[in-house]
C-alpha cells in the first residue's frame, strides 16, 4: 500500500509547497510511490487519513499548537518543511521586536484582536521526524528526503557548514568577491546553491549543530561590515536558534 | 629537451580537442582566479595561472563518484561505464607531486581501482610555475620542481615552450599532435635551468628552521594543548583547509537511490577531519569531539603519521589550506614556525627527521562491491539485539579469523561494520549480531529470512589464534562487546582441549540485555569453563541471581597466574581505561592484554581516514591489538 501524504501550512509563505508543486517530472514519479491526499498547492479536497504529514510555517500563536499537535497524532511520521518549520525561519526575527509593536505593525487597528507570540519552529510544540531545512526548500532535497522516508531511513542532514559544498562545488569564497557570508556557521545540504549562482549564504538553513560564532563575527567584521551588521546577519534566520524566544 | 612555438603549441592543444579519443582539461580564468576546467580551445589556456582553487585531484578522486550502481530489489549491481582518457595541461609541480602522494595512498595495502582507473589513462602535461601565489612555500617543501610524474613538463621561454618529455606516452602524444617540434638548443637549456631556479626563490613564505624537522617539532607538541587551543580558537570547522588539500584523501560513502526506488548508486565523496562529525559513531561516541583535536590531527596527518608511513611530509606547499581558511589559522608555515619558537624556547632540542623504513605492498584491488548472502536465520536476543545467520550465495565460506569484520550492506540504505560473532569451525554460514542503533542497522532488523544483504571482507587483523595456543584464557566483555569475543570464545570451546584454563566475564546494563542468555546457561554448566556475569543494576520485576556491579566487579573473584593468563578484553569505548587499570594492578603484562576496538569505519580498507587513531587504522592495523602495540597511542584508548 502507497503511503498517504498529506500538506498542512502555519505562518509561512507556502514558497515550500510552491517548490513541491513545481517539481512536475520528478513529482510524477515520486507520486507513483505515494498517495496525496491534502496539498492545497494543486488540490481541493482534504483528507485526515495519512501516514506523512509535511508542515510548512512557523507557529506564531497559541492557538496553533493544538492544530499541529492533531496532525501529530494523526501522523506516523512527520516532516518540517522551509526554513519557517523547522528553526523558526525569518518570522523569528519579528522575535527581537516587542510583541506588541508587531502586532499593531501587522494588524493595525484590530491588533488586540489577534494574538500572536514569538515565531518558533514546528519542534518547539511538537517531536519532529524529519526536517527539509531551506527557503525556499530545495526541491533535490526534498526528493532525498522522501526517497528515504519511502526506504524506511532517517533522512540524513549534514551537519557540517555550508562551505563544505561551496568548495566542492570550486566557487570563487563571497570574501574573496567582496561580500559577506554567513555559510560557516550554516547547516549545509543546498549544494551551496545561492554562492553557486555568485551570492552570499543568508544562513536560510540555520545553524549547525556547534558553530563558533564569535569566530564568524569577527570574519565578517574583520572584512569590513559594523558590528550592527554583523549581528544583523545572525538575525536574519538564527533568531529562534540564538535563543530569542 | 624540446622546442615548440607558442602557436604551435596551441595548435597542439586544438588537435587534442578536435580528436573525440581525449578529454582535454586545462587551466581557466574563473572570475579572478583559476580552475581546471575542460577546455573548448587552445585559447582558454591560462598557463601563467597562480594557483587553482582546486588541485587536478578532482579528475582521479572526484567531489562525487559512483562506485558502483546496484538493482534494490536483489542487490545485483553493474559495473561503471568506461569513461575517456584525459589529458590535463598545465599543472604546477607542486600538484603533480601532490598526485604522487595520492598514488601510495591509493595503493598502500590495497588499491583502488576507482583511482587508478583514472590515474592511469590519463595524461599529465605541467607546467613550470610563472607566478605564484603569495601563500605558496613548495620551494621549502622540495615540491616547486619536479622531475618526475609527469607526461610532458613546459617551461615558458617567451615566445615558445621548452618540453621535458617525462614518459613514453607523452613524447608519443607530443609527436602525433604536435608540428615543428625542435630540439632545444643549449642556450634554451641553460634558459630552463635559470627559470628553475628564480622558482626556487620565488616564495613569499619564510620558514624559520629546516622543515626536515617538522615530524620531530610535531612529536615534541602532541600533549601541549593549550598551543592546540590557542590556534584552534578561531576554527569554524569548516572543513575548507581539507577540502582544498591537493594531498588530502578522506571520503565518506553513501547509497543514492533513484526517484522510481530501483537502481541505487553507491557513491563516496570528499570529507575531512576537521568537520566535526567525522569520527563519531552511532552510539553518539566522538573520537576528536573538539575543534583543537581535530586541527591537530591533520598536522599529524600530514607532518608526522604520513611522513612515518611513506617517508614524505604529505604536504606539497601550495598554500590552498592558507588561503582558503576565513580566520587565517591554517597556514602551515605560521604553525610550524610558531611550534619551533615554542618548542626552541623551551629549550628542546628538536634535530631533522630519520627517514623511515618504508614497505608499501599491494596486494590487489580493493572491491567495493559486496558478494550477494541470504539471512538464513534470525533469532531476536534483547528487544534491541537480533543475531543473524547468513550465507553466501555463491555457497562459499566467508573464511574469516576470530575477531574479523566484514561490511554489511542493507540494500537502499547502505554499509555497516559489523564483527563476525561466529568461530570459523562453524561451517556453511556466519553469524553477526546486531544492535539496533541507526539506519543501516534498523533496516537490518527489519529484513526477514530469505531476505539478500550484501557482505564485503573479512577485513581487519582478527585474534592471532596460534599464539593463544596453550594458554590461560581470559576473555572480558561487556555489552555488544561478546560479539566478537564469541568468534574466538566459541573457537576455543570448539577445540578446548587446546587451550588451557578459560574464564569469561560478561557484563551488561541490565539482565534483560544480556546476550545469547541460552549459550550462557550452558556454559555456566560445563565444568571446563570459569563463567561469570555482572549486571550493573536490575530492576524491580526482573530476577538475578549473579553479580550487580559494574564488570571491573568481577576481575576480583577470579584467581589466574598473570604470566600465564592472555586477557581479551571488548566493550563500550569507557570500559577498556578501568579493565586494562585492574590487570595491570594484578600484574598481567601489557603484551598479554589484547583489545578489540570500534572506530567509525566507511571503507574498510584503509582508505577513508575515518577510523583513524593517531597513526593507526582500526579497519587495517586493527580491529584487535595487542595492548602493549596501542598503549602509547594517546587516541586509542
Ligand atoms: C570493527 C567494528 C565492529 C563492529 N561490530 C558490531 C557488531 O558486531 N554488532 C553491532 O551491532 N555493531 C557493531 N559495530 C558498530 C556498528 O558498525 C555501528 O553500530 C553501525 O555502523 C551503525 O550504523 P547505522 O547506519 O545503523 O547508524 P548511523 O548512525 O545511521 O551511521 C551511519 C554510518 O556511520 C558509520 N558508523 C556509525 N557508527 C559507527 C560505529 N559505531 N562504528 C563504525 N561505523 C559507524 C557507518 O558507516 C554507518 O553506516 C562495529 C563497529 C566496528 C567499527
Ligand atoms: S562563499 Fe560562503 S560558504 Fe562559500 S566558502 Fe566562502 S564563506 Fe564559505
Ligand atoms: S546557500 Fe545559504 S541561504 Fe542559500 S540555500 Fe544554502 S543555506 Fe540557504
Ligand atoms: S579552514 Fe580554517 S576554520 Fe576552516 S576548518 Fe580549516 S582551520 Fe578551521
Ligand atoms: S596542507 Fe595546505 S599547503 Fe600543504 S598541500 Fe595541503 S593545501 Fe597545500
Ligand atoms: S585525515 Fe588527513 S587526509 Fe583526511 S582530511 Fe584529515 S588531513 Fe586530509
Ligand atoms: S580507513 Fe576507511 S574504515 Fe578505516
Amino acid at each position: 500500500m502507497k503511503p498517504k501524504v498529506a500538506f498542512f501550512d502555519f505562518a509561512g509563505c507556502e514558497g515550500d509547497q510552491l517548490q513541491v508543486a513545481n517539481l512536475e517530472e520528478d513529482l510524477l514519479t515520486l507520486l507513483g510511490q505515494v498517495e496525496v491526499v491534502s496539498f492545497r498547492e494543486i488540490m481541493k479536497e482534504h483528507n485526515e487519513d495519512y501516514d506523512i504529514a509535511f508542515i510548512e510555517g512557523s507557529c506564531t500563536r497559541l492557538q496553533d499548537e493544538d492544530r499541529l499537535k492533531q496532525i501529530r497524532k494523526n501522523a506516523k511520521i512527520v516532516v518540517a518543511i522551509g526554513s519557517c518549520a523547522t528553526i523558526g525561519g525569518i518570522n523569528a526575527l519579528k522575535n527581537y521586536k516587542n510583541l506588541d509593536e508587531v502586532r499593531q505593525i501587522v494588524y493595525g487597528e484590530s491588533a488586540r484582536l489577534f494574538d500572536t507570540y514569538a515565531a518558533r519552529p514546528i519542534d518547539a510544540i511538537i517531536p519532529v521526524d524529519a526536517y527539509v531545512h531551506g527557503c525556499p526548500i530545495d526541491r533535490n532535497e526534498f526528493l532525498q528526503v522522501v526517497k528515504s522516508l519511502l526506504l524506511g531511513k532517517k533522512p540524513e542532514v549534514p551537519n557540517y557548514p555550508v562551505c563544505v559544498e561551496c568548495k566542492k562545488n570550486e566557487n570563487i569564497c563571497a570574501f574573496d568577491r567582496g561580500q559577506f557570508c554567513v555559510g560557516p556557521v550554516t547547516r549545509a545540504g543546498c549544494n551551496s546553491c545561492c554562492i553557486n549562482e555568485g551570492t552570499i549564504c543568508w544562513g536560510c538553513r540555520g545553524l549547525i549543530d556547534n558553530p563558533n560564532e564569535n569566530s564568524q563575527k569577527e570574519i565578517l567584521i574583520k572584512y569590513g561590515l559594523t558590528v550592527d551588521d554583523a549581528i544583523g546577519k545572525f538575525k536574519l534566520y538564527f533568531g529562534w536558534q540564538e535563543g530569542k524566544r | 629537451m624540446k622546442i615548440i612555438s607558442k602557436d604551435e603549441f596551441s595548435n597542439f592543444v586544438d588537435a587534442l580537442i578536435k580528436d573525440e579519443k581525449w578529454n582535454v582539461i586545462g587551466v581557466k580564468a574563473k572570475g579572478d582566479k583559476f580552475a581546471f576546467g575542460p577546455l573548448e580551445n587552445a585559447n582558454e589556456l591560462r598557463l601563467d595561472y597562480d594557483v587553482t582553487l582546486l588541485p587536478p585531484k578532482k579528475y582521479f578522486f572526484p567531489q562525487r563518484e559512483t562506485l558502483f550502481t546496484y538493482n534494490l530489489a536483489d542487490g545485483s549491481s553493474a559495473k561503471n561505464p568506461e569513461t575517456k582518457p584525459s589529458v590535463i595541461i598545465g599543472v604546477h609541480p607542486y600538484d603533480i607531486v601532490a598526485l604522487f602522494h595520492m598514488d601510495e595512498i591509493f595503493r598502500d595495502t590495497k588499491s583502488d581501482p576507482h583511482y587508478f582507473e583514472k590515474r592511469n589513462s590519463t595524461v599529465i602535461i605541467g607546467v613550470n610555475m610563472q607566478k605564484m601565489s603569495k601563500w605558496n612555500f613548495a620551494p621549502y617543501m622540495g615540491c616547486a620542481i619536479v622531475d618526475y610524474g609527469y607526461d610532458l613538463m613546459l617551461t615558458d621561454l617567451g615566445n615558445r615552450y621548452a618540453i621535458s618529455v617525462g614518459s613514453q606516452k607523452g613524447g608519443e602524444l607530443l609527436s602525433k599532435y604536435a608540428k615543428n617540434v625542435n630540439s632545444a638548443l643549449a642556450r634554451d637549456i641553460q634558459l630552463v635551468g635559470q627559470k628553475k631556479r628564480e622558482i626556487m626563490n620565488m616564495s613569499q613564505q619564510k620558514f624559520d628552521f629546516s622543515t626536515e624537522m617538522i615530524p620531530e617539532l610535531l612529536k615534541e607538541t602532541y600533549e601541549e594543548s593549550g598551543f592546540w587551543e590557542k590556534h584552534a580558537e578561531k576554527c569554524l570547522a569548516c572543513g575548507s583547509c581539507v577540502l582544498v588539500c591537493p594531498t588530502c584523501y578522506c571520503f565518506d560513502v553513501k547509497d543514492n537511490p533513484d526517484l522510481a526506488l530501483e537502481q541505487v548508486e553507491r557513491i563516496r565523496t570528499w570529507d575531512g577531519c576537521l568537520l566535526e562529525d567525522f569520527a563519531k559513531i552511532a552510539s553518539g561516541e566522538n573520537f576528536r569531539p573538539t575543534r583543537p583535536t581535530r586541527y591537530r590531527h591533520r598536522y599529524f596527518k600530514k607532518g608526522k603519521y604520513l611522513f612515518d608511513r611513506f617517508g614524505f611530509i604529505s604536504c606539497v606547499g601550495c598554500g590552498r589550506c592558507s588561503s582558503n581558511c576565513l580566520p587565517n589559522i591554517a597556514n602551515p608555515v605560521e604553525l610550524f614556525n610558531d611550534m619551533y619558537h615554542e618548542i626552541h624556547s623551551k629549550g628542546v632540542k628538536v634535530s631533522p627527521a630519520q627517514t623511515p623504513e618504508v614497505n608499501i605492498q599491494t596486494e590487489g584491488n580493493i572491491d567495493y562491491v559486496p558478494r550477494l548472502a541470504t539471512i538464513i536465520n534470525k533469532t531476536v536476543m534483547t528487544p534491541n539485539e537480533t543475531l543473524f545467520e547468513i550465507k553466501m550465495d555463491d555457497g562459499s565460506e566467508l573464511g574469516h579469523k576470530p575477531g574479523q569484520f566484514a561490511e554489511i550492506s542493507v540494500f537502499g540504505i547502505g554499509e555497516a561494520p559489523i564483527s563476525i560473532s561466529s568461530p570459523p569451525t562453524k561451517k556453511g554460514s556466519f553469524e553477526i549480531c546486531v544492535r539496533k542503533v541507526g539506519n543501516v542497522t534498523n533496516k537490518l532488523h527489519t529484513l526477514k529470512v530469505g531476505d539478500k544483504v550484501g557482505v564485503r571482507g573479512p577485513f581487519g587483523n582478527g585474534f592471532d589464534v596460534d599464539a593463544l595456543k596453550g594458554k590461560d584464557l581470559l576473555f572480558v566483555a561487556g555489552g555488544l562487546g561478546i560479539a566478537p569475543l564469541r568468534s574466538l570464545f566459541n573457537y576455543v570451546v570448539d577445540k578446548r582441549k587446546e587451550f588451557g584454563h578459560v574464564v569469561l566475564l560478561y557484563g551488561c546494563k541490565e539482565p534483560r540485555e544480556l546476550l545469547f542468555s541460552k549459550e550462557m546457561e550452558e556454559l555456566a554448566r560445563r565444568p571446563d569453563v570459569e563463567f561469570k556475569a555482572t549486571v550493573n543494576w536490575c530492576p524491580d520485576g526482573e530476577s538475578w541471581g549473579g553479580n550487580i556491579g559494574v564488570i571491573t566487579t568481577l576481575i576480583p573473584q577470579v584467581s589466574f597466574d598473570p604470566d600465564k593468563i592472555y586477557a581479551i578484553v571488548c566493550g563500550p569505548p569507557v570500559m577498556y581505561k578501568y579493565v586494562i587499570a585492574d590487570l595491570k594492578a594484578r600484574k598481567v603484562p601489557d603484551d598479554h592484554i589484547i583489545v578489540s576496538l570500534e572506530r567509525r569505519m566507511k571503507c574498510g580498507v584503509g582508505k577513508c581516514g575515518h577510523c583513524q587513531i593517531n597513526q593507526i587504522y582500526v579497519c587495517k592495523d586493527g580491529p584487535v591489538f595487542n595492548y602493549s602495540k596501542i598503549k602509547g597511542v594517546p587516541e586509542a584508548l
